[in-house]
C-alpha cells in the first residue's frame, strides 16, 4: 500500500493520549457459554492495541461487541464519548470495521464496492468520487478499479478490505486477523499500512494470534485467554512478568513423561509441559542449561531430534500465564 | 442518496449481473407464454378432414350423409370419401382424417323396421377433440333416428293407420329434437389460453423473486457484507427496508415487463390498466413478505433456497398457475382462494370475461392481507435472523 498520511486522517481531531475507545467490563454468553467475561481496556488517539489470544479466545466476540455488531451482557462500550451498542448507529461512524474475511461483494467492481460503502457513511457526489479515488489510489489499486473483485488476487482483496473501512476516516479502526491466509509480501505492505494509520492519529486495536506482529505493531498488548483479559500492557511490560526466563523446546521420541519429570526434579527449572511430540522448559540461563537437559534425555532413553533456545517473549508469556502454547 | 435506496440499486446490481435472475424474472415468462399461446392459439377455430363409408346405399344413411355435409357444420367439418372400411381406418390412422364414419349395410332397412344398428366411428388419439366432435354428431343423427321412431309408435299405438307410417316418418324427421344446452358467456368476452397462462406464468416466475432474495440474504450473511452493513451508522430497519426495496422492485418489474409485453406481441389482455398495476404492487409486497418469512425460517443457505422453492412450487399448484381452476372440483377452488396468486388469477380472469376494476377489491385486500400475514411472521421470528 502506499503510505500517504493525509488519506488516513481522521475525521475528529483530537489529541494524542486521549480515549478514543473505552470498553468497560464487557460480557457476551452463548447460550451456556461464557464468551467473553468482565473485559475491559481502553485504545488512545494515535495508539494501536493489540488483542493477542488463541483461536476461540474471544478476540472476535470483544470487537464485534466494540463495534455494535452484538449486543453485550454486562458492560458498555463509548467511542469517542458516545455509547455503542447494535442499537446506536450514531457512533458508528467513528468506527471504521475490517472483517476477519474479505467483506465484499465479488461481482461488483472495486470502485462499486467502495462507493457503495462510502454512501452508507452518507459520502455523496463529487466528495465520494474523489475519496474512492484517494482510497484506490492508497491501496495501490487504482488501475483495477474497475474490473470485479472476483478477478482479484488474494492480497488485493485482502487491501480492498481495509480500503473499504477507511473511506469515512474512522477515528477508531478496528482489524480482525486481517493477515490471516495472506502472502508474506501483502502481510508485510497491510502491516506497514496499520503502522502509518496508527502514526496518522487513528486509534487502532488489532486482534491476531501472531505474537510477532502484536509485538511489532502494537503499543499495548492486552492477552486474552477463555473470555478473560489475562494480562495488559507494553511488549516489554508483560515479558518482564515472566522475570526474563528462557523457553526450550525439545522436539523428542520416546518416553517424554519421564524426561519432563526428570527435567522438573533439576534446580532453576521453573516450568515444564509437553504438547504433542515436544517438551517445553521455562528457566532461567537457557543455554547454561542444555548439557544437563540432555544428559537427563539420554538417562530416560529419550531421542531429541531438534532443540530450540527462545529469549523471553509473548509466546513465552502466554505459556506463563495459561499454561498452554499460544498457537495450540 | 439515502442508505436504503444505495443498498436497493446495489442488490438489484448484482441481480441484473446474475442471469438466472434475468432469464427467470423476464426471459422464461414471456417464452412460456409464447409457447401456450402457440399450442392453444388455433383451438378457437378448430377444424378436422372426416370421410363416411356409405356400406348401406340406402336413404337413411343417405340422410346422414347428408346432415355431415350440411352448411352448418361447414365450418368444422370437411367431408371427404373413402372406398371402404379399411381404407378410412388406414387414413385416420395416418392422420390424414380427424375421424370416420362408417355405415354398415342394412342400416336403413334396420331403422325403418325399428331395429336399430350403430354406425361406427373410427379414431385415433392423436386426434382426441376430431374423434369426440364425431362421436357426438353420430349420437346426434341416432338420437334424432330414435326420437322419430318414438313419434311414429306413439302414432300408431294411437290409432293412426298403418299406411300412414312413411308418411308420419317424414314428417316426424322434419322436426328437430329440442336443442338440450345453450352455451351463453357471462361478460362480454371470453377466457383464451394466453389470457390466463400469461398472467399464470408471469405471477409463477415473479415468486422466484422470494429465492432469490432469501438466497441474497443469506450469501451477505455468510460473506461478512452483512456485518459490514450492521457495522456501519444506519440501524438495522435501513437494511431491512434496502432489501426488501430491491426485492419489491424485482418482482413489480419481472409482473410488470410480462404484462407489457404479452398484451403488446400475443395480444394478451390482463386487465384494466390501474386495476392490474394495483394487483402487481400487492402481489409484489406479499413477494416481500414471502421473502421476509423464508429469511426467518431458515437456517442456511441452501434451506432458504428450499423453503423458497417450496412455497413457490406449493403456492403456484394450489392457485392455478398451472392448470385453470375455474374448471377443477369445488375443494381446488376453495384452497386457491388461500393463496394471493389464486386471487390475483381470480380478478384476472373476471377482467378477461369482462369485468370492470371493480372486480379487483376483494382479490386486492385478500393478496394484501396475505402479504401482512406473512410479514406479521416474520416479524415474530426475527430473532432466528438477528441473534443479538
Amino acid at each position: 500500500m502506499t503510505e500517504t498520511t493525509d488519506s488516513f486522517s481522521p475525521s475528529t481531531a483530537m489529541s494524542q493520549g486521549t480515549t478514543m475507545l473505552d470498553a468497560r467490563h464487557l460480557t457476551r454468553r452463548f447460550g451456556t457459554r461464557v464468551a467473553v467475561d468482565d473485559v475491559s481496556f481502553h485504545v488512545a488517539y494515535g495508539e494501536t492495541y493489540g488483542l493477542l489470544g488463541p483461536n476461540g479466545a474471544g478476540k472476535t466476540t470483544s470487537i464485534r461487541l466494540v463495534c455494535g455488531l452484538l449486543s453485550a451482557h454486562g458492560g458498555e462500550v463509548t467511542v469517542a464519548g458516545m455509547p455503542v451498542s447494535t442499537t446506536e448507529p450514531k457512533s458508528k461512524a467513528q468506527i471504521g470495521y475490517v472483517p476477519q474475511d474479505v467483506s465484499l461483494y465479488p461481482d461488483l467492481t472495486a470502485r462499486e464496492n467502495l462507493t457503495f460503502f462510502g454512501r452508507l457513511y452518507r459520502l455523496s457526489g463529487s466528495a465520494l468520487r474523489q475519496r474512492v479515488d484517494e482510497v484506490l489510489e492508497l491501496i495501490d489499486l487504482s488501475d483495477r478499479g474497475n474490473d470485479r473483485v472476483e478477478s482479484f488476487s488474494g492480497g488485493m482483496k485482502r487491501r480492498l478490505n481495509i480500503g473499504a473501512s477507511l473511506l469515512h476516516r474512522p477515528s477508531l479502526l478496528v482489524l480482525d486477523e486481517p493477515t490471516v491466509g495472506v502472502d508474506p509480501q501483502s502481510r508485510h505492505a497491510i502491516l506497514e499500512s496499520i503502522r502509518t494509520l496508527g502514526s496518522a492519529g487513528l486509534a487502532v486495536v488489532y486482534t491476531t494470534h501472531y505474537m510477532e506482529e502484536a509485538e511489532k505493531l502494537c503499543d499495548r498488548i492486552g492477552i486474552i485467554d477463555h473470555g478473560h483479559l489475562i494480562a495488559e500492557g507494553t511488549s516489554r511490560d508483560l515479558v518482564s512478568q515472566v522475570g526474563k526466563k528462557d523457553r526450550i523446546t525439545m522436539s523428542a521420541n520416546g518416553s517424554l513423561a519421564a524426561f519432563a519429570e526428570a527435567c522438573r526434579s533439576m534446580p532453576g527449572i521453573e516450568r515444564v509441559d509437553i504438547a504433542d511430540s515436544s517438551v517445553q522448559l521455562l528457566t532461567e540461563d537457557g543455554r547454561l542449561r542444555l548439557a544437563q537437559v540432555l544428559e537427563a534425555a539420554s538417562r530416560t532413553g529419550t531421542s531429541v531430534k531438534s532443540v530450540e533456545v527462545d529469549e523471553p517473549d509473548l509466546e513465552a508469556v502466554f505459556l506463563h500465564l495459561t499454561g498452554t502454547a499460544l498457537r495450540e | 442518496m439515502s442508505a436504503v435506496l444505495a443498498i436497493a440499486i446495489k442488490d438489484l446490481r448484482q441481480r441484473l449481473r446474475d442471469r438466472s435472475a434475468i432469464v427467470l424474472g423476464f426471459v422464461a415468462p414471456l417464452a412460456v407464454a409464447w409457447l401456450i399461446s402457440m399450442a392453444f392459439g388455433s383451438a378457437a377455430s378448430f377444424h378436422t378432414n372426416v370421410a363416411v363409408v356409405d356400406l348401406d346405399r340406402g336413404q337413411v344413411a343417405a340422410g346422414f350423409t347428408t346432415f355431415v355435409k350440411s352448411p352448418e357444420l361447414a365450418k368444422l367439418l370437411t367431408v371427404t370419401s373413402a372406398v371402404n372400411a379399411e381404407d378410412a381406418k388406414a387414413k385416420v390412422a395416418k392422420g390424414d382424417l380427424g375421424a370416420a364414419f362408417v355405415i354398415p349395410a342394412g342400416y336403413s332397412d334396420a331403422v325403418t323396421s325399428g331395429n336399430n344398428r350403430p354406425i361406427t366411428v373410427l379414431t385415433s388419439v392423436d386426434a382426441s377433440i376430431a374423434g369426440q366432435v364425431a362421436r357426438s354428431l353420430a349420437q346426434s343423427f341416432t338420437a334424432q333416428i330414435e326420437a322419430v321412431q318414438l313419434s311414429v309408435n306413439a302414432a300408431v299405438s294411437a290409432g293412426a293407420p298403418a299406411a300412414s307410417v312413411g308418411q308420419l316418418a317424414a314428417e316426424a324427421a322434419a322436426l328437430r329434437l329440442p336443442e338440450q344446452t345453450i352455451t351463453q358467456p357471462a361478460g362480454t368476452k371470453t377466457l383464451t389460453a394466453i389470457n390466463y397462462y400469461a398472467p399464470a406464468m408471469g405471477i409463477f416466475f415473479s415468486f422466484f423473486a422470494i429465492g432469490f432474495g432469501a438466497r441474497g440474504f443469506f450469501l451477505e450473511r455468510n460473506g461478512g457484507t452483512l456485518d459490514r452493513l450492521a457495522a456501519a451508522p444506519i440501524g438495522p430497519g435501513t437494511i431491512l427496508m434496502g432489501k426488501s426495496l430491491a426485492t419489491f422492485v424485482y418482482g413489480a418489474a419481472s409482473l410488470s415487463t410480462v404484462a407489457l409485453f404479452t398484451s403488446l406481441i400475443f395480444g394478451a389482455y390482463w386487465g384494466p390498466p390501474l386495476a392490474v398495476i394495483a394487483l402487481i404492487v400487492a402481489l409484489a409486497l406479499t413477494i416481500v413478505g414471502m421473502t421476509a418469512l423464508v429469511i426467518t425460517a431458515a437456517r442456511t443457505e441452501r434451506q432458504s433456497e428450499g423453503f423458497a422453492s417450496m412455497l413457490t412450487f406449493g403456492l403456484v399448484l394450489l392457485g392455478g398457475n398451472f392448470i385453470f381452476v375455474g374448471g377443477a372440483p369445488e375443494m381446488v377452488r376453495t384452497l386457491a382462494l388461500f393463496t394471493p396468486n389464486g386471487w390475483a388469477l381470480r380478478a384476472l380472469t373476471d377482467f378477461s370475461g369482462g369485468a370492470d376494476w371493480t372486480a379487483v377489491t376483494t382479490p386486492l385486500i385478500a393478496i394484501l392481507a396475505f402479504g401482512l400475514g406473512t410479514g406479521v411472521i416474520a416479524f415474530a421470528l426475527r430473532r432466528r435472523v438477528v441473534n443479538q
